[in-house]
């Protein structure tokens, strides 16, 4: 049980075995299903994988006969992925103890989406970020919605994405009106903490890693990983890998880690591209191409942000994030 | 055999790709559903249950049904109808027509003997009943093939295809019904001409083909009862799950397929299923019928650097030697984008397979952005 | 070995405490090597909860004891648990076995074996800390086995009853065991608990067929899926399991427990003065006593009365209850429920003994006597409801089945 997370530095070193095999409802370009993929690369054979409902469990299952997943895996229910997780290491743990089952490292990881993890499951999940249980990952894959039951907005959509839930029209152009909730930051606060970080499908060699040491930080741990998704947010599915490097590159979706309390940012961009060159690529925020003064209040919210991501970098410390001045016309 | 309630009625089945062609198939199926109920019937319309959600790319059908004059019963929205039940079947995107025959039914399965097919495509309805007789029909066929190019009416293929399916559907309504029912009850005054300059030019072709000339029919023979292999077993281990679940993977049509899924006494208590073994891809869901496009590696030009096949979502490309297996890729194109070395291009999938130069299609930004939102 | 020494032997291994139902759970759950608890409070059964986390920490027994955040997360956890092997153990009341309502149903649809209590509370609103059967009641349609016991003893036997009948590879289906709130989970009493090596004897370790580990083959549990495809034959297979839970398991487990204790243990039914009786007052759970004594009082008298104990609301044993009300005239059911615009606006337990009696050819006049909002019964009470039986079938029918009992104003 002394194993330590083995790290990669190039592309080639990604796992050649797959225990999410092709052979799944997804849609083409599906982001989250990438990220299926490559966590489950990262974690291996010896993993116990939990599916909250939403797309992740709907569009890989649908029919019957039909399982892709080649590690035991079990459903478990929207706002259940923290106690899932939970349960499932406390069953572990409790039967090697006992000597019931042999004692080695077995991998628990809980892959479910943004609306389930940080709205209906957020105390499940926060419960489970309290607990000691090694190896256990919480992995959120955010596609900013509630994209199986067609596209609604959750806590973690952007401000200014249409959804059916928050559409642009005459009365309400913005679409949804609420900023996205920083759901690594939220794991971050928690006390007993080992590992979090934010990755993307765009960056696989650093979500291999990430997912590595976060299953071998001894406590259970939190990875936010942004998957774009071609129909949620309205774009063709031949750019979901561009699309997330676009997101790093405007600084939008920041990759950082925080391991045994020290913070870092994991890929600085140089030169932060405007978010234009985001916003402009996705039907999601097409209201909002002609609206200057929405583009310029996500410009100056990006820009506020990554002062604060900086402070942070430099002192190796988390602060509270900005809260916006946002004026009505 | 058909069920003799669905037999008086008058079915349209569309076929779309998911999430592209969802908002075109849903303005086709309303506006038929007014001009039938101009033309004093119910009509009914709805996208088939089984198919949503919507993914993209993956095949949907729209129903639009129109009473006798009154339909009295719940129509099928999980099981494709049991017998010949669609009059007109629409097909919005061309590479509809071949599709993989172990998920799912052919393109005319359920269409009647003398029922029409409205393609949207720039190949002529000779070539398409070529493409049907190899990939899409596996019966006798005594109907007519209407094509068009619905993008030369509007930018909105859903105008062009309502004009042609409305020359399919006559006389159920005419032309005019659906057109003063578009102005008076959806106030689209704008959109009529190309309604009717794509219902007057639509290009047609009688067809009369035969079951056993279609390559798909031999594969359609039944296979008769299909008996369990459990032997002594009470349920299923992996073992007989395995082998039931190729049986049902392999069954060729939808009917046969639901006649090999298990009985309630077969199945292990608690929900359990068996997974595939590592790296041993899904046989109980092939997604070759999800591809307008496919990507062709060009061996050549391949730098092996294996961008494709971190970057697959389905995992489609083998590692090594690097290769496409189609029977899993969906056509996205993310590996043509992230290519190393621009060695992936992504032809039309009749181009790729029958050499076809199909010019007929939305491009997938067109599609999402103008109509998803 | 003589029957005498038998008896000396038992008198000396087997001491009698003084417990609250709470505790005596929590020796059961000791004595069956659980390996998974989750709890969080709620009124009446969180002793038992308090209870197993000083036995834990002062390392008398081991297993995983999880403080949860909800009650959704409490069960999630169990039945988590459950599926990689472990033996587990749940419960709560009232409101909160409500809130955790999506996993308690789907622990029930998944098979998995979880003993969970119930400590009967009535439902909010309003807040109220009186004892209804509600709350339980809500699951009775999807698979969860729910027995009622009548006193500590019986709820300590019943919890470890119940994880054989669970665990049986031919039921898997979670069980519910209620001990009415306050009566059994607060009050203490005279309490024999069977000692480890009787327990070890009688239960056999938690083997689920199929865990959900790395260690064995490798599954997938509990797929989306398309109901054309497989649906019905999920429910059917479910049916089956409650129906050989009813038929085979109960019956055998309860035999088996009955032989180790040299007592004659029924599975469903506990009768008292039922053999020649005319009138029956069936109930459950710890109101039976006072059923009993009323029963014993009025026989005494010479009225031809039995008290009728049911154990099991799932499975419902149907034709057992048309057996014990042979000859029987009129039946009154003692009902701690409410089933508003129920048909007849009956109670739950008054309209399950109405349609499991539909068919049989025993159809005694039948009462319902309510005991809604968590008010406890008096034996006055009782003893009046008995009499409006009485009087009924000397008359041949029921003016007013439906009775609520212990309402101040008028009953319409």
């Amino acid at each position: 049980m002394n194993d330590e997370a083995k790290l990669i530095s190039k592309l080639t070193e990604i796992p050649e075995e797959d225990y999410y095999v092709s052979g799944h409802r997804t849609c083409a370009g599906c982001g989250p299903a990438l990220g299926y993929r490559l966590v489950l690369k990262a974690a291996g054979p010896n993993t116990i994988v939990l599916g909250p409902t939403g797309c992740m469990y709907v569009a890989n299952g649908h029919q019957f006969l039909s399982s892709p997943y080649a590690v035991p895996w079990y459903h478990t229910q929207l706002g259940a992925g923290g106690p899932a997780g939970i349960g499932t290491a406390a069953a572990l743990r409790a039967l090697m103890f006992k000597g019931k089952r042999k004692r080695e490292d077995v991998n628990v990881v809980v892959y479910g989406g943004d609306g389930g993890m940080s709205d209906i499951g957020l105390s499940g999940l926060s419960m489970g970020l309290t607990y000691d249980y090694p190896h256990l990952l919480y992995l959120i894959y955010d596609n900013e919605s509630y994209a199986n039951t067609g596209v609604q907005a959750s806590s973690t959509t952007p401000f200014g994405a249409s959804t059916t839930f928050t559409p642009s029209g005459k009365i309400k152009p913005i679409g949804n009106e609420r900023l996205k909730k920083d759901m690594a930051l939220i794991a971050a606060a928690h006390p007993s903490i080992g590992y979090v970080a934010t990755a993307s499908v765009s960056h696989p060699v650093d979500l291999v890693n990430k997912v590595r040491k976060a299953l071998f930080s001894g406590r259970p741990s939190l990875v936010q990983l942004l998957t774009p998704c071609p129909k949620g947010w309205a774009f063709p599915p031949e750019e979901t890998i561009e699309l997330g490097q676009m997101a790093v590159k405007t600084g939008i979706w920041a990759l950082w880690e925080y391991e045994n309390g020290h913070f870092r940012i994991t890929s600085k961009p140089t030169a932060r591209k405007n978010i234009r060159e985001y916003v402009m690529k996705q039907g999601r925020f097409s209201h909002l191409w002609r609206n200057e003064a929405a583009l310029e209040y996500l410009q100056l919210s990006v820009d506020e942000q990554w002062r604060y991501w900086e402070e942070m970098d430099k002192i190796g410390k988390i602060i509270l994030p900005w809260t916006p001045s946002y004026n009505r016309e | 055999m058909v069920s003799p309630e669905l037999e008086e009625l008058t079915w349209l089945a569309v076929h779309g790709r998911g999430v592209i062609n969802t908002a075109h198939s849903s303005q086709i199926a309303l506006t038929l559903s007014n001009a039938g109920v101009a033309a004093g019937r119910d009509a009914f319309y709805y996208m088939r249950y089984d198919d949503s959600p919507e993914r993209v790319q993956l095949p949907f059908i729209y129903y639009a049904v129109f009473g006798n004059p009154r339909i009295r019963v719940i129509l099928p929205e999980e099981v494709e109808p049991v017998g010949s039940v669609f009059d007109t079947v629409a097909v919005l995107d061309s590479s509809l027509i071949v599709k993989s025959t172990s998920q799912r039914a052919l393109l005319l399965d359920g269409a009647k003997r003398n029922a029409a097919l409205v393609v949207n495509t720039s190949l002529k309805p000779s070539v398409i009943l070529k493409l049907v007789r190899k990939y899409g029909c596996a019966q006798d066929w005594e109907g007519r093939i209407i094509t068009l190019r619905a993008k030369k009416y509007n930018q909105n293929i859903a105008l062009g295809m309502i004009g042609a399916i409305t020359k399919a559907m006559e006389p159920l309504y005419s032309i005019d019904d659906v057109i003063e029912s578009m102005v008076e009850v959806e106030g689209k005054t704008d959109s009529v001409d190309a309604v009717r300059s794509a219902y007057e030019e639509a290009d047609s072709l009688k067809v009369s083909l035969k079951a056993e000339d279609c390559e798909q029919y031999n594969l359609k023979s039944s296979v008769g009862e299909v008996k369990s292999s459990m032997g002594t077993k009470r349920w299923w281990d992996r073992e007989a799950y395995m082998i039931l679940k190729e049986r049902v993977a392999n069954a060729p049509t939808y009917e046969q397929r639901i006649k090999s899924m298990p009985r309630w006494e077969e199945i292990a208590p608690a929900l359990i299923e068996f997974g595939p073994r590592v790296s041993e891809r899904n046989i109980g869901f092939k997604t070759s019928f999800a591809r307008t496009f496919r990507p062709v590696i060009d061996k050549n030009k391949c730098i092996d650097c294996k961008l494709c096949y971190v970057f697959c979502p389905d995992g489609a490309i083998d590692f090594d030697p690097i290769k496409v297996n189609y029977e899993y890729c969906k056509g996205c194109g993310i590996c043509a984008r992230m290519c190393g070395s621009k060695a992936i291009s992504m032809p039309h999938e009749l181009k790729a397979l029958e050499g076809l130069d199909e010019e007929e299609f939305l491009s997938i930004r067109e599609a999402l952005i103008e109509y998803a939102y | 070995m003589s029957k005498s020494s038998q008896v000396a032997v038992q008198k000396v291994v087997q001491k009698r405490r003084v417990w609250t139902g709470a505790r005596s759970v929590a020796e059961a759950v000791k004595l069956a090597d659980v390996d998974v608890i989750a709890a969080y409070p709620i009124r009446p059964y969180t002793g038992i909860m308090n209870a197993l986390a000083t036995m834990i920490a002062g390392g008398d027994f081991y297993a995983e004891y999880l403080v949860c955040d909800s009650e959704h997360s409490q069960f999630e956890v169990v039945k988590h648990a459950s599926a990689v092997g472990a033996r587990t153990f749940v419960g709560s009341s009232g409101t909160g076995l409500i809130y955790g309502s999506e996993a308690v149903i789907v622990t029930a649809l998944g098979q998995l074996p979880v003993v969970g209590i119930v400590g009967c509370r009535s439902l909010d609103d309003p807040g109220n800390f009186g004892m209804e059967w509600n709350d339980a009641f809500l699951f009775r349609d999807v698979g969860w086995l729910m027995a009622w016991s009548k006193d500590p003893q019986e709820a300590l036997e019943m919890t470890l009853i119940a994880y054989r009948i669970a665990e049986d590879s031919r039921v898997l289906l979670p069980h519910f065991v209620a001990l009415d709130g306050a009566a059994i989970t607060h009050i203490a009493s005279p309490v024999t608990p069977p000692t480890k090596e009787q327990v070890t004897k009688f239960l056999p370790p938690y083997k689920p067929l199929h865990p959900l580990d790395p260690a064995y083959e490798v599954v997938s549990k509990a797929m989306h899926i398309a109901p054309s495809l497989i649906g019905p034959e999920q429910r059917k297979s479910l049916d089956a399991a409650m129906k050989r839970a009813k038929n085979i398991v109960i019956p055998e487990v309860w035999k088996a427990w009955g032989n180790m204790f040299g007592r004659d243990c029924s599975p469903f039914f506990e009768e008292t003065q039922m053999e020649d009786a005319d009138y029956a007052i069936l109930s459950m759970g710890a109101y039976s006593r006072n059923v009993d004594y009323v029963v014993e009082k009025m026989r005494n008298s010479g009225i031809k009365v039995g008290s009728l104990r049911l154990k099991y609301l799932r499975p419902f044993p149907t034709e057992e209850l048309a057996r014990a009300l042979d000859g029987v005239k009129g039946v009154g059911v003692v009902d701690f429920s409410y089933s508003l615009g129920s048909p007849g606006n009956g109670s739950v337990l008054y309209n399950e003994v109405r349609a499991a009696l539909y068919e049989s050819k025993q159809r005694p006049l039948i009462m319902d006597y309510i005991f809604a909002g968590g008010r406890e019964m008096t034996l006055p009470e009782l003893e009046n409801s008995i009499q409006a039986l009485i009087e009924s079938v000397k008359k041949g029918s029921v003016d007013k089945p439906v009775r609520w009992v212990t309402v101040r104003g008028e009953d319409e």
